[in-house]
C-alpha cells in the first residue's frame, strides 16, 4: 500500500482475516449483550446502548451486560495480544502470561491490596507489580526467555504455584471465609469488575496495542537465532525488555479486571497465526481473536446451565485444557512456533 | 586362540531338538528381526561358536546391532526362533537367560550419581532372590569383576565423574560380573581412543580365554581382525561369509561390504589382515 | 555405599527429623493449648482440655499426616523411576488430580463421601498414572521430562476445572467437593485412617516387590532385560503401587502436591540415586515432610489455618526451579 511517498507492507491475507474477525466479533457482543436469562432482541439490545428502551431493558444492557462486554473485550484483547508478544518472544507458542506465572503474580499481589494486608495501592497497581515481579522472576530463575525453551515455562510452574500459595497464604489469614473470598480471585470471572480497572485496562489498550504492532515486524526477525538477528540491526536486549515490558502490562491490568483467566492468551494467538499465515507476528488480530474467544466463554458459561452461572475462567480451562494437552504432547520440536 | 580347536560341550546342556553344530549354544534359525514395518534381518541362520570371540562387522544399517538385540531378547522375533540350548529363547524365563547371555547395549545411562561399584552390583541381579539379595557369592563375583576391568582405584567414583574408556570399562565389568556363559556386547569401543579400545578388547579376549563367549559388534575392520576368532559379516541383514578372518577377508568381501577397494596386509606381529583402504570403487564397477 | 553409610547419612537425619516433626506435632496447634499444656497432657497430666486437644484431634491428625507422607514420599520415588523423569510427581503428572476427580464425579453421582472409602481414589489415581505414563511414552513428550511436567500441569488444572464445575452444579455435595479440591490433614479421624491402612500397605509390599527390578530400570529397558526383567512388567508393578499409594493419600487429605518431588530429592541429595536406597529413607523423610509442612500450616495464618496444599507447595516450587535450572537434567 502506498501513500505518496510513503509505502507501508500490509499483506492482503491478515488484513482479509482481521477484517473477518472484527465482523464476528461485533455479531458476538450483539448476542452477548441480547442473550441471557432475559432475552433481549439484539436492535432492542442497540436502541438500548443508545439510551432509547423499555426500563427493564435499560437495566439490563446497560447496567448489567454492557459493563460485562466491555470487561470482556477488554480483558480478552489484552490477554491476546499479550500471549502474542509471550509466544514470539519465547518462540514457543505455549508461553504465555498464565504458563510463565504471569497470572498467579498479579493475582496473588491484587488479593493483596483488595485484603488491605499491603499500602493502598490500587488493585491494578498491585496487579502490575505482581506481574512484573513474577515475570522478573522467571525470566532471572531460567536465565533468559530466549535460551530457555520448556525450561521457561517449568519456572514459570514453579513461580506460579509459589504465587497460588502466597494467594491462598493471604487470603486464609485475612478472612475466615477465605474459600468464597478465593474465589473470584482463582478462577477468573468478569462479574462485578471495578470500572476503574476496566478502564484503566482499555486505556492501556490504547497506547500499547499500537506500539507492539510497530514492535511487529521486528519481533519477527526474534524467530531467527540472537546472531542472525543482531546482524540484521535489531538490538535484541532492548527488544526483549520492551516486548516484555508491554506483555507485563497488558496482562498485570487484565487480571486486575477479571482474575487469572486462563488459555485465552494460548489460543487466540494460536488461532490469529492460523489465519494471518506465519508471514506477520499478528498482535492486533491475537487481540481481536482474544476479545472473541472471551465472549463466547462467558456466553457458553451464562447459558450452557443456565440459571447457574459458570465463572468463564472455568469455561475456558474446560475447554482450552484438551487442547493444551494436545499441543503439549504432540508437539515433536523443542522450538515451536 | 585357534578357531578350529573343539572344545567339549557342557555335559547335560546340550540336549537339543538341533544337534548340528555340537559346539555352539546360541543359534538362530529361520530368524527374521524388523523395525516396526521395516524387516532388518530376515531368514538368518547362525551359529555362534564357544569360548571364542566372534565378531560381527558390516557397513552402517546391515543390521548388526539389531541382530545383537535379536539374540538378546530385547527384539523379539518376528518369525523363525533364536535357540538357547536348543530351546526357544521366548520359552525360557526371562531370569534364566539372564544367567546365561548378557547384554551390553551400544548407549547405556545411568542415573547421576551411581558409583562404579553400584553398577557393577546391579550385574548380579540375575542371582538374587527376593529373600537372597546379597550372597559371598556375589561379594566375590563384584570383586573380580572390578578385578579383570582394572577398576579397583575408581569403584567408589560416581559414573559421571569418569572418562568415556573408564566409564565404558565400568560398564563391561557390569557384564562380566552377571558371569554369563555368553556375552553380548555392541560397539563396546565407539567413542574410545586408541588406548581405551585396547584394554577393552583385551578384556574381552581374556574372558574367551576364562571359557566364556564374547559376541561382540564393532565398527572397525582391521580391529575386528585382529581380535576376532570367528567373524560374521553382515549385508543387508544376511550373511555375506563367516568363519576365521584369515580366511574371509579379501579385497572382494570389502568391496561388497563396503564399496571400498582395498589392499589387503598382513600384520607382521599376529598374522591377521589389515585393511588398507584404497578408493571408493566406482558406482558401475560395483559387484 | 555401605549399610553404615546408608544409615548414617541417610537413616539417622531422617529419623531425627521425623521424631523432631512428631513432637512438634503434637505439642504445636492453632488452637490455645499451648507446648507446656500439651507436653503435660501427654505425660499423663490432668488437663482435660489439653488431654482432648492432644489425644483426640492432633494425635489423629499426627498419624494420618504420617500415612499421607509415607504413600506419597514412596510413590513419588516409584513414579520417578518408572518414568525415568527426575520431575515426575503424583501431583504434578495429575495423578492426584485424577483421584480427586473420581470422587468428586462419584459424590456428584449420589454416593457419601462418609462410606465411599478410597477405592474410588485408587481408580483414579490408576487412570492418571496411566495416562501420565502413556504421555511418557509419546515421541515429543516423552523424550523431554519438562515437558512431560507441563502436560501434567495441564491435566491437572483440567481436572481442577471440571471438579469447580460439578461444585457448581451440585450444591448438595459442594461442601464435601471442596476438601477435594484443596487438600489437608486437619480433622481426619483415625477411623479415615484404618480405612485406607489396606490400600497404603498394599501399595508398599508392591513398592518392596518391584524395587530391585526398578533399580535395574535406571540403567535403560535393554539393561533391564538383560538382567532378566520385563520393563513393561515392572512399570505395571509400580503403576499399581503409585495407584494405590496416591489413592489412599488422596482418600485420606485430598490431593497434596509436590511432596514426590520434594521427598526423592532430599533423599538423593542425602544417599544417592539407588532406588532401593532412596525408597528407605523416603520412608522417613516423607512423614517428616508432611508433618513439617503440616505444623507450619498451623502456625502461620494463625488463629486460622492454612490448607496443607500451599505449604507443600510452597516448599516444592523452589526444589522444582532447583531441578529444571540444574545445568542439565540428572537423568534417571
Amino acid at each position: 500500500m502506498a501513500v505518496g511517498p510513503y509505502a507501508v507492507l500490509i499483506p492482503r491475507k491478515p488484513l482479509l482475516g482481521t477484517a473477518a474477525v472484527l465482523v464476528v466479533l461485533i455479531a458476538a457482543s450483539a448476542v452477548h449483550l441480547s442473550v441471557g436469562e432475559i432475552l433481549v432482541h439484539p436492535l432492542d439490545a442497540l436502541r438500548a446502548l443508545f439510551g432509547d428502551g423499555t426500563p427493564r431493558d435499560l437495566l439490563v444492557v446497560e447496567r448489567l451486560r454492557l459493563p460485562r462486554l466491555q470487561a470482556g473485550l477488554a480483558v480478552g484483547a489484552a490477554l491476546g495480544a499479550a500471549g502474542c508478544l509471550m509466544q514470539t518472544l519465547a518462540q514457543n507458542r505455549l508461553a504465555t502470561p498464565d504458563t510463565v506465572g504471569l497470572n498467579d503474580g498479579a493475582a496473588a499481589f491484587a488479593v493483596a491490596s483488595v485484603t488491605g494486608l499491603t499500602t493502598s495501592l490500587l488493585p491494578s497497581g498491585a496487579a502490575l507489580t505482581g506481574a512484573a515481579t513474577a515475570a522478573a522472576l522467571t525470566l532471572a530463575l531460567s536465565g533468559g526467555a530466549g535460551r530457555g525453551g520448556y525450561r521457561f515455562l517449568v519456572v514459570g510452574l514453579g513461580v506460579g504455584a509459589v504465587f497460588g500459595a502466597v494467594t491462598s497464604l493471604v487470603l486464609a489469614r485475612s478472612a475466615a471465609d477465605a474459600a468464597n473470598a478465593a474465589y473470584g480471585w482463582t478462577v477468573g470471572t468478569l462479574n462485578s469488575r471495578e470500572q476503574d480497572a476496566v478502564a484503566l485496562l482499555a486505556l492501556a489498550l490504547v497506547v500499547v496495542l499500537p506500539l507492539a504492532m510497530v514492535l511487529g515486524r521486528r519481533l519477527l526477525l526474534l524467530r531467527l537465532s540472537d546472531s542472525v538477528a543482531s546482524g540484521l540491526g535489531v538490538r535484541i536486549k532492548g527488544l526483549r525488555l520492551a516486548v516484555i515490558a508491554l506483555a507485563v502490562v497488558l496482562g498485570g491490568l487484565a487480571v486486575a479486571v477479571a482474575g487469572p483467566l486462563g488459555m485465552i492468551a494460548l489460543a487466540a494467538p494460536e488461532a490469529a497465526r492460523r489465519i494471518a499465515g506465519p508471514r506477520t507476528v499478528p498482535v492486533l488480530l491475537s487481540a481481536l481473536a482474544g476479545a472473541l474467544f472471551t465472549l463466547l466463554a462467558d456466553l457458553l458459561g451464562r447459558t450452557v446451565l443456565a440459571p447457574l452461572e459458570i465463572p468463564v475462567g472455568l469455561v475456558t480451562a474446560v475447554v482450552g485444557g484438551p487442547y493444551l494437552l494436545w499441543l503439549l504432547l504432540t508437539t515433536r520440536t523443542r522450538r515451536s512456533l | 586362540m585357534n578357531p578350529d580347536q573343539s572344545v567339549p560341550v557342557n555335559p547335560g546342556q546340550s540336549v537339543s531338538a538341533h544337534p548340528a553344530e555340537p559346539d555352539s549354544r546360541l543359534r538362530t534359525r529361520d530368524l527374521r528381526l524388523a523395525h516396526g514395518s521395516r524387516v532388518v534381518v530376515d531368514g538368518l541362520d547362525l551359529a555362534l561358536p564357544e569360548h571364542q570371540v566372534t565378531v560381527i562387522v558390516g557397513p552402517n544399517g546391515c543390521g548388526k546391532s539389531t541382530l545383537l538385540g535379536g539374540l538378546a531378547r530385547t527384539l523379539p522375533a518376528r518369525s523363525g526362533a533364536v535357540l538357547l540350548d536348543g530351546r526357544e529363547l521366548t520359552r525360557i524365563p526371562t531370569r534364566e537367560i539372564a544367567r546365561t547371555i548378557g547384554m551390553l547395549p551400544q548407549s547405556a545411562i545411568a542415573p547421576d550419581g551411581l558409583t562404579v561399584r553400584d553398577l557393577v552390583r546391579y550385574g548380579r541381579q540375575p542371582h538374587q532372590g527376593l529373600l537372597r539379595q546379597w550372597s559371598a557369592d556375589d561379594a566375590r563375583a563384584v570383586e573380580e569383576a572390578l578385578t579383570a576391568a582394572d577398576l579397583h582405584g575408581l569403584a567408589d567414583r560416581p559414573l559421571e565423574t569418569l572418562s568415556g574408556g573408564q566409564r565404558q570399562r565400568a560398564w563391561i565389568a557390569m557384564a562380566v560380573a552377571q558371569e554369563t556363559p555368553i556375552l553380548l556386547l555392541d560397539e563396546p569401543t565407539s567413542a574410545l581412543d586408541m588406548g581405551h579400545a585396547l584394554e577393552v578388547l583385551e578384556l574381552v579376549r581374556s574372558l574367551a580365554a576364562q571359557g566364556r563367549t564374547p559376541v561382540l559388534v564393532l565398527h572397525d575392520l582391521t580391529t575386528a581382525c585382529r581380535y576376532a576368532d570367528h567373524m560374521i559379516a553382515l549385508k543387508d541383514g544376511a550373511i555375506v561369509a563367516q568363519g576365521p578372518p584369515t580366511a574371509i577377508i579379501t579385497p572382494d568381501l570389502v568391496r561388497e561390504l563396503y564399496g571400498v577397494e582395498s589392499a589387503i596386509l598382513t600384520d607382521p606381529v599376529h598374522d591377521t589382515p589389515v585393511i588398507c583402504p584404497l578408493r571408493v570403487t566406482p558406482s558401475g564397477a560395483a559387484a | 555405599m555401605t549399610l553404615r553409610a546408608l544409615f548414617l547419612r541417610g537413616l539417622l537425619p531422617g529419623a531425627g527429623v521425623l521424631l523432631a516433626a512428631v513432637v512438634a506435632s503434637l505439642l504445636l496447634g492453632a488452637g490455645d493449648v499451648g507446648p507446656e499444656r500439651a507436653l503435660s497432657a501427654l505425660l499423663g497430666g490432668a488437663d482435660g482440655d489439653a488431654r482432648f486437644t492432644v489425644l483426640e484431634l492432633r494425635l489423629p491428625r499426627t498419624l494420618v499426616a504420617v500415612a499421607v507422607g509415607l504413600a506419597l514420599g514412596i510413590a513419588g520415588a516409584l513414579l520417578q523411576a518408572a518414568a525415568r523423569n527426575p520431575l515426575a510427581e503424583p501431583g504434578l503428572l495429575g495423578v492426584s488430580a485424577g483421584a480427586s476427580f473420581a470422587v468428586v464425579v462419584a459424590l456428584v453421582l449420589g454416593a457419601s463421601a462418609a462410606t465411599l472409602g478410597p477405592y474410588v481414589a485408587v481408580l483414579g489415581a490408576g487412570a492418571g498414572c496411566l495416562l501420565a505414563l502413556g504421555a511418557a511414552r509419546l515421541r515429543g513428550a516423552g523424550d523431554d521430562p519438562v515437558r512431560l511436567v507441563l502436560a501434567g500441569a495441564a491435566f491437572s488444572g483440567l481436572m481442577a476445572a471440571g471438579s469447580s464445575v460439578m461444585l457448581l452444579v451440585d450444591a448438595r455435595a459442594a461442601d464435601e467437593i471442596r476438601f477435594w479440591t484443596i487438600g489437608s490433614v486437619a480433622g481426619r479421624e483415625l477411623a479415615d485412617l484404618w480405612a485406607v491402612v489396606p490400600v497404603v500397605g498394599l501399595g508398599l509390599l508392591l513398592a518392596v516387590l518391584v524395587a530391585p527390578a526398578l533399580t535395574a530400570l535406571s540403567l535403560g529397558d535393554d539393561v533391564a532385560t538383560g538382567l532378566g526383567h520385563r520393563p513393561g512388567r515392572v512399570r505395571a508393578v509400580a503403576v499399581a503401587a503409585v495407584a494405590l499409594l496416591v489413592g489412599g493419600a488422596t482418600a485420606l487429605a485430598g490431593p497434596v502436591a509436590f511432596v514426590g518431588l520434594v521427598v526423592p530429592f532430599a533423599a538423593r541429595a542425602l544417599v544417592g540415586p539407588d532406588l532401593r536406597r532412596l525408597l528407605a529413607v523416603s520412608v522417613l523423610l516423607g512423614p517428616a515432610t508432611v508433618l513439617t509442612a503440616d505444623v507450619v500450616s498451623r502456625l502461620v495464618a494463625r488463629p486460622y489455618e492454612m490448607p496443607l496444599g500451599v505449604m507443600t507447595a510452597l516448599l516444592g516450587a523452589p526444589v522444582l526451579v532447583a531441578v529444571v535450572r540444574s545445568h542439565r537434567l540428572p537423568s534417571l
